[in-house]
């Protein structure tokens, strides 16, 4: 499936970009297609395309805090978690998505 | 309103608040180490047609940075909950904190008042389509900054602020047993989850701490977050066989983040043994933060790792404080650690956890 998703932790610097490399790489593993864009302290990168969200099947939020451009994702099915999760399980997540959705 | 309280939507409100700060108080306390070491104390700037030093100048502006940090703190919560309306009202709360001598957590309040207050009032204000353009622009910001404003200066202002002194008083008038205790709580729960949720709560207290003139918790933290990948480090030269190759690469990647305060290195480490290597940081940064406590260190700046030492008052004592609690824990390490398997299965495990209580919304 497509996914798409937004990492971001508190201090912006470290949980961040694990939360993105665990994300990215399990999930492209698992044979998924997959963007994170991150909103760590130094401000927002990879920022994600409109046509990557348009193809999107699913939305991942990764964050311990808020993040910016939320409305983006309106309409769409969103699925937010702790930055902890992700780092701890990223393929028990990942699977876990696409059996509720009933996509893999 | 019920779904606002719970606690993890609390926690993230709080942590927006924090990452929005940081970078502030990083700034701020830098601003006064550097004036007040290289222009030895200088008074702060109180006239400005007369002239005053560089020196004078930094230590000024990072005193005004530091009260503009319940502002921010409170601003940050406030926009978390409310989106931009919740700026505003949370600014002005913030201000009212830090002039009452409610502080930091008087901000933290204050922000999750305005929002909270923000929220009620675009569910219950219903104004005609002519003054749709009026809600965000001067209903709901001047509303929210009445009520709450009001809440804050005559009801609630007072009791934080007294339950802040007495705070404050406490724990500058801790001594000995009592003092080496709170430092060793503060130490190990820095250092317990390598920067998550615990080390987070413990952060927070020490830089609301901060902002009342209580400056050894800062210094337990910095010493805390460094001695895990200090001590993973030690304990790798001392026994090599102990890690595994993929361990070691991370281990070289620990320690230069380490020195910049970060712990999050020693998180793939932790990962793969977490009881051993949990304990044992955790016991090492308790014996560093009792260490700190007992001998008096106190840090102005609370972030920085080892560039920052130089600024605290004592950096003798806590350089010795940072010695002590990595060897502690790299000799724990050693000690309860087992021998890595080299053959390790290249897929990372994964931890059990119940994802049953994630919805797709």
């Amino acid at each position: 499936m497509n996914i798409v998703g937004v990492a971001a932790c508190t201090s912006g610097i470290a949980h961040t970009y694990i939360a993105k490399k665990k994300l990215v790489t399990t999930g492209e593993a698992l044979g998924h297609n997959i963007h994170i864009e991150t909103q760590g302290t130094i401000g927002t990168e990879d920022k994600l395309s409109k046509e990557e969200i348009t193809a999107a099947d699913v939305v991942i939020i990764a964050a311990d805090i808020k993040i910016n451009g939320m409305e983006r994702f309106k309409g769409k099915r969103v699925v937010e978690v702790p930055t902890s999760i992700v780092i701890k399980s990223p393929k028990g997540l990942i699977t876990k998505i696409a059996t509720d959705l009933g996509l893999s | 309103m019920v779904e606002q309280l719970r606690l993890s939507e609390l926690k993230r409100h709080a942590m927006t608040g924090v990452s929005y700060m940081l970078p502030l108080v990083v700034a701020s306390g830098l601003l006064i180490a550097i004036g007040n070491i290289l222009g030895h104390n200088p008074s702060l700037i109180s006239d400005y047609k007369s002239s005053y030093t560089i020196w004078q100048a930094s230590v000024t502006l990072g005193v005004y940075g530091m009260q503009l940090i319940p502002a921010i703190m409170s601003a940050a919560i406030s926009y978390s909950i409310a989106d931009r309306p919740g700026i505003a009202p949370g600014l002005l709360m913030g201000m009212i904190a830090n002039a009452i001598d409610a502080g930091f957590f008087g901000g933290m309040l204050g922000g999750y008042l305005s929002g909270w207050c923000i929220n009620l009032l675009k569910k219950y204000v219903k104004v005609p389509v002519w003054a749709q353009a009026l809600l965000p622009m001067l209903i709901l910001p001047l509303l929210a900054s009445l009520i709450v404003g009001f809440i804050m200066f005559f009801v609630i202002g007072g009791p934080i602020a007294a339950a802040s002194f007495a705070l404050t008083a406490m724990l500058q008038n801790m001594q000995g047993g009592s003092a080496a205790l709170f430092g060793a709580i503060m130490g190990a729960m820095a250092a317990f989850d390598f920067g998550g949720p615990v080390n987070k709560v413990a952060s927070l207290f020490a830089d609301g701490l901060l902002l009342q003139g209580v400056y050894g918790p800062e210094a337990i933290k910095i010493c805390a977050s460094m001695i895990p990948p200090f001590a993973v480090t030690l304990s790798w030269l001392i026994r090599k066989k102990r890690y595994s190759k993929g361990e070691a690469a991370n281990i070289k990647v620990a320690f230069p983040l380490g020195i910049c305060m970060i712990t999050e290195g020693v998180i793939p480490i932790a990962a793969v043994d977490p009881i051993r290597v949990i304990f044992s940081c955790s016991v090492g940064a308790a014996v560093g933060g009792a260490l700190i406590m007992l001998f008096g260190v106190e840090s102005q700046v609370p972030s920085g790792g080892m560039f920052i030492v130089p600024a605290m008052n004592n950096p003798t004592g806590f350089l010795m404080a940072l010695a002590a609690g990595t060897i502690t824990a790299a000799g724990l390490l050693t000690l309860l650690k087992k021998d890595a398997v080299e053959e390790q299965i290249v897929e990372e495990d994964e931890e059990e956890i119940d994802l049953s209580g994630i919805q797709i919304k």
